[in-house]
C-alpha cells in the first residue's frame, strides 16, 4: 500500500511534467481520432445507407479487436521508425474499427418505417440521409467515437515503447521514475481514460433526441446487436 | 434470435445440448486447471519460464553431482542482448552441475533488478561494476583502477547483504556513438568535442538521463548540456541513428552492430562511463546456501567472458539472430563448460 | 571469500562457429522464412503455449466470476448498475496502467497478469449473460413455469439455453479482446507472445515482430472461429429458425 501512497505524492510532487505528459498525451489522441474519423465515418455512414458490405463493416470490429497493440507499434518502429508518426498511424488502424462499425451499425440499423416514410415524403436519398438516418443514428454514432477515444487514450501509454509520445514516458521508465512514478503515472492514465468515458458518456447524452433516451440504443437486428455489444458498453 | 418456442420438445432438445455444453466447459475448465498446475509445478522444479530457452529440466541430471538437492536458485537478467546471453550461459552452467535454476529473462534495467534482487524476487543477475557502484550504491567517485571499483563496490555489497563475485574479463562501457560522416563534418574524435554543439540530439535508455554514467556525468565532467534528450528503448538507438532522428546514440561497446565500421565510437578521455565489467550480484544468503561449487561453477564461465568473446556472441544474437539459449550453448560447449 | 578481484585468465576461451545468419536475416529484411523456422521450436511455441494458457485461465476465471454476478443481478435488478459501473471502471484502465498497477500487490508475476486480463472481461460477459437471460420473452418463461418447473430449472433449462447465442458472443469478444490485450503482459512477465513481440522491439528484428504479431492475430481469430463453432453446435435450433 506504501507504493500507492508513493505514488500519490508523486503526482503531487511533479504536477508539471505529469501536466506536460498528457497534453502531449491528448495531441497524439486527438490526431489520431481525427484522422480515423475522417477515414471511418464516411465509408460506415455511406455503407449503412446503402445496406451494403455489412460483413466487411462487422468484421472489421472484429479482426481490429485481434490486432495486438503492441506488435503494432513495434512493427511501425521497424518500418517507420521512432516517433511520432508511427505511433500516430497504429493509433489510428486500431481507432478506425470501433467508429466504421458502430457508423455503419447505427445508419444500418434506423427503422425502416421511418426511411419508408420519409421517401414517401419524396426526399432524396440524401436528405433521407442527413435528415432522418443521420439524427437517429448519432446516438450509437457517438458511442464508436467514445470506444475509440477510450481506446486510443489506453494504447497511446503503450507508444512510449517507441519513443517519447505521453503518460506511457514514465510508466516504461521505471528506472527513472521508480515504482512511485511508475504508479503515479498509472494512476493518472486511469484517471484521465475515465474522465474521457465520463465526458463522452455526457455529450452522448446531450445529444441523443429526448424520444429515444428511455429505452436502451439497440440497432435494428439482434443478431448484429450480440455481435457487437462493444457499442453499449 | 429469440422465436416463441415454448412448446417442451423444443425445451428438452435445449436442456441436452446446454448439458453437452456444460460438460465442454467442464472439460475445459480441468485442461486449463491441469495446464495452471503444470506450469507451476514447472516453476517448482527450477526450469526456465523464458520463451527462448530449450530447458534442460534439473530433474534430468545424473545424481552427485553439486547442486542435486541444493535450493533452486532465480537467475534474472536485464532487458538488452548481452544479458540475456550472460543469463544463459550461467544457467545452462550451473543447470549442468545438477543446480535448479528458474531463469527471469529481460526483467528490466539496473533500478528494477536491484529492487527485485533486495526483495527476493531473484537471487543473482549480472551487473555491471561502474553501473553497480553509481546506480545501485549511489557512489559517484571515479576510481583509477577497476580494482578499486570493485573493491568499492564489494564493501558497499557485502554491507547490504549481497555479494560481488569475480569480474569477468571483458569489459562493456557505454559510449556515445555517431555516424562517420557526422563526425567528420563536426570534427569530432572524443566525447569532449561535443560540447561545443548546439541542441545535440542524443538517443539512450531513460535511464541514462539521471546516471551518472549518463547525462549526469557528461554535464559535470565534458560541460555537455545544451542535449535534446530522447528516451529510447534499449536496441532501438542504432536505428534512431540511421534514420536521423538523433545525432548521437549510447552504445554498448561490445554491441555486435559496432563491428564493421558503420559506426565511430567516441573516446571517453576523462573516464566518465567508467569500468564495466560484469559481476554477478548474488544475494549472500543464497551464496552461503548453494555451497562453494556454486560460485565456483559462475566464476568458471565468468573467467572464460572475454571482451572478444562477448562482441562475438552478441553478434551472433543481434544480428544473425541466432538465439541466446543455443549461442551459450555452443560457447559452453565449446570451453568445456557443460 | 576469494581474494581475486578479476577471474584470472587461465587461457584464452575458445570461441566457436555460432553459424552465419542467411542474408535475408542479416539484412533485416521485411519477412524471413528461415528464421521462423529454426526458431518455431525454441521460441515460438513455446510463446504461444504460454499465450493460450494466459488466455484460458483469464477467460474461465472471468467468465465464473461474470457468471455469478450476472445471475445474481438478473435476481437482484438493483446489483446491476454497482457491478456494471465498478466493471466498466476496471475495462476502462489502460492496460498498461492496470498491469503496472497490480505490481505492488501481487508483484512481476502472472497472477497479476491473469487479475487484469480478467478484470478486462467482466464487463463484457457480464452485461451480455445478463442481457442473453433478460431478452427471455416472457411467455416462454410463463410457459416454463406453468409446466411447473421451478425458478432454478426454469433458470438452467429454459433461460440459459435461450440466452446462449449472446453469451456465446460475448465470449468471443472476450476471447480476442484477452488475446490482443495479454501481449501486453510482456511488461511485468516475460511470457506469452509479447515477450517475442517485445524482443523483436528491441533489435527492431521484423521478422519477429511480423511473426509473433501473426500467431497472436491468428490465434485470436482462430478462436473466435472456434466459438462460433461451438456456439452452433450448442444451439441447432437457432440455425433451423433461421431457414
Amino acid at each position: 500500500m506504501n507504493d500507492f501512497v508513493d505514488g500519490i505524492k508523486f503526482i503531487g510532487d511533479n504536477s508539471g511534467l505529469l501536466w506536460h505528459l498528457t497534453i502531449k498525451h491528448l495531441e497524439l489522441t486527438g490526431a489520431a481520432v481525427g484522422i480515423a474519423l475522417l477515414i471511418a465515418l464516411p465509408i460506415g455512414i455511406w455503407l449503412g445507407h446503402l445496406h451494403r458490405g455489412s460483413f466487411v463493416a462487422i468484421s472489421i470490429s472484429n479482426v481490429g479487436r485481434a490486432l495486438p497493440t503492441l506488435a503494432l507499434i513495434s512493427f511501425g518502429v521497424a518500418i517507420l521508425g521512432i516517433g511520432f508518426l508511427n505511433s500516430m498511424i497504429a493509433l489510428v488502424i486500431l481507432a478506425v474499427p470501433p467508429v466504421l462499425t458502430n457508423a455503419y451499425v447505427a445508419v444500418e440499423g434506423v427503422d425502416r418505417d421511418a426511411v419508408e416514410a420519409a421517401e414517401g415524403m419524396g426526399m432524396t436519398p440524401l436528405e433521407v440521409l442527413l435528415r432522418v438516418e443521420l439524427p437517429l443514428a448519432l446516438p450509437l454514432i457517438f458511442a464508436g467515437i467514445r470506444i475509440a477515444v477510450v481506446f486510443v487514450i489506453a494504447t497511446a501509454t503503450i507508444a512510449s515503447v517507441a519513443g517519447g509520445t505521453g503518460l506511457g514516458d514514465i510508466i516504461v521508465d521505471q528506472a527513472t521514475y521508480r515504482l512511485p512514478g511508475v504508479i503515479g503515472a498509472s494512476i493518472c492514465v486511469a484517471v484521465l481514460a475515465l474522465l474521457a468515458q465520463l465526458l463522452f458518456a455526457l455529450l452522448q447524452r446531450a445529444i441523443t433526441p429526448r424520444g429515444l433516451r428511455v429505452q436502451k440504443v439497440r440497432p435494428g437486428r439482434p443478431e448484429s446487436a450480440a455481435a457487437v455489444p462493444v457499442i453499449t458498453n | 434470435m429469440l422465436r416463441r418456442q415454448s412448446r417442451k420438445r423444443d425445451i428438452n432438445v435445449k436442456q441436452g445440448t446446454l448439458r453437452i455444453g456444460l460438460a465442454i466447459l467442464a472439460a475445459l475448465a480441468l485442461a486449463v486447471g491441469l495446464a495452471a498446475c503444470g506450469s507451476s509445478n514447472n516453476k517448482n522444479s527450477g526450469t526456465s519460464s523464458s520463451a527462448a530457452g530449450a530447458s534442460t529440466s534439473a530433474s534430468s541430471t545424473p545424481a552427485g553431482q553439486p547442486g542435486t538437492g541444493k535450493p533452486a536458485v532465480t537467475l534474472g537478467d536485464k532487458n538488452f542482448t548481452e544479458q540475456f546471453i550472460l543469463g544463459q550461459l550461467y544457467r545452462q552452467a550451473l543447470e549442468a552441475k545438477g543446480y535448479a535454476v528458474r531463469l527471469k529473462d529481460n526483467i528490466g534495467s539496473t533500478e528494477i533488478a536491484d529492487k527485485a534482487l533486495r526483495s527476493g524476487q531473484i537471487d543473482l543477475y549480472p551487473e555491471y561494476i561502474g553501473i553497480f557502484n553509481t546506480a545501485v550504491a549511489g557512489d559517484t567517485k571515479a576510481y583509477g583502477t577497476v580494482q578499486q571499483a570493485y573493491a568499492a563496490g564489494r564493501a558497499y555489497a557485502e554491507r547490504h547483504g549481497f555479494t560481488l563475485l569475480p569480474l569477468t574479463p571483458f569489459t562493456d562501457v557505454d559510449a556515445l556513438a555517431v555516424k562517420p560522416a557526422y563526425a567528420q563534418k563536426n570534427n569530432l574524435t572524443s566525447v569532449a568535442d561535443l560540447a561545443k554543439i548546439r541542441g545535440l540530439r542524443l538517443g539512450a535508455p531513460p535511464e541514462f538521463r539521471k546516471r551518472e554514467t549518463g547525462l549526469v556525468g557528461l554535464a559535470r565532467v565534458y560541460g555537455i548540456r545544451d542535449v535534446s534528450f530522447s528516451p529510447l528503448t534499449i536496441g532501438l538507438q542504432y536505428q534512431a541513428l540511421d534514420s536521423g532522428k538523433i545525432d548521437t546514440a549510447d552504445v554498448f561497446t561490445t554491441d555486435g552492430q559496432l563491428q564493421g565500421g558503420r559506426y565511430t565510437v567516441l573516446r571517453d578521455p576523462k573516464n566518465v562511463f567508467g569500468f564495466q565489467n560484469v559481476t554477478p550480484v548474488v544475494s549472500s544468503r543464497v551464496l552461503t546456501a548453494e555451497g562453494p561449487e556454486f560460485q565456483a561453477t559462475i566464476d568458471a564461465v565468468s573467467q572464460k567472458l572475454t571482451t572478444e568473446a562477448m562482441q562475438r556472441m552478441n553478434a551472433a544474437v543481434a544480428i544473425d539472430k541466432q538465439s541466446p539459449a543455443a549461442v551459450a550453448r555452443s560457447y559452453l560447449q565449446a570451453n568445456g563448460l557443460l | 571469500m576469494s581474494g581475486v578481484l578479476l577471474a584470472p585468465l587461465a587461457a584464452a576461451p575458445v570461441i566457436p562457429d555460432f553459424g552465419r545468419g542467411s542474408t535475408c536475416i542479416r539484412d533485416n529484411k521485411l519477412f524471413c522464412w528461415d528464421w521462423v523456422q529454426s526458431n518455431w521450436g525454441g521460441t515460438l511455441r513455446p510463446a504461444l503455449i504460454q499465450h493460450i494458457e494466459l488466455t484460458l485461465i483469464a477467460v474461465v476465471v472471468g467468465f465464473a466470476i461474470s457468471f455469478v454476478l450476472a445471475l445474481a443481478a438478473y435476481r437482484w435488478s438493483r446489483l446491476e448498475p454497482p457491478v456494471g459501473i465498478v466493471a466498466g471502471i476496471l475495462y476502462t484502465i489502460p492496460s498498461l496502467a492496470l498491469f503496472q498497477l497490480l505490481v505492488p500487490v501481487t508483484g512481476l508475476s502472472r497472477t497479476s497478469a491473469e487479475i487484469a486480463l480478467v478484470s478486462y472481461t467482466i464487463l463484457i460477459l457480464f452485461s451480455n449473460i445478463l442481457e442473453g437471460l433478460r431478452n427471455v420473452p416472457a411467455d416462454v418463461r410463463d410457459a416454463a413455469e406453468g409446466m411447473g418447473l421451478t425458478r432454478w430449472q426454469t433458470l438452467w433449462r429454459v433461460e440459459l439455453p435461450m440466452a446462449l447465442p449472446t453469451i456465446v458472443a460475448g465470449l468471443r469478444i472476450a476471447v480476442v479482446t484477452v488475446v490482443s490485450l495479454a501481449t501486453v503482459a510482456v511488461f511485468i512477465v516475460n511470457e506469452g507472445l509479447g515477450a517475442p513481440i517485445y524482443a523483436g522491439l528491441q533489435n527492431a528484428f521484423k521478422t519477429e515482430l511480423i511473426a509473433a504479431g501473426a500467431l497472436t492475430v491468428a490465434l485470436a481469430l482462430f478462436a473466435d472461429g472456434a466459438l462460433v463453432l461451438l456456439q452452433r453446435v450448442l444451439t441447432p435450433w437457432a440455425r433451423t429458425a433461421r431457414s
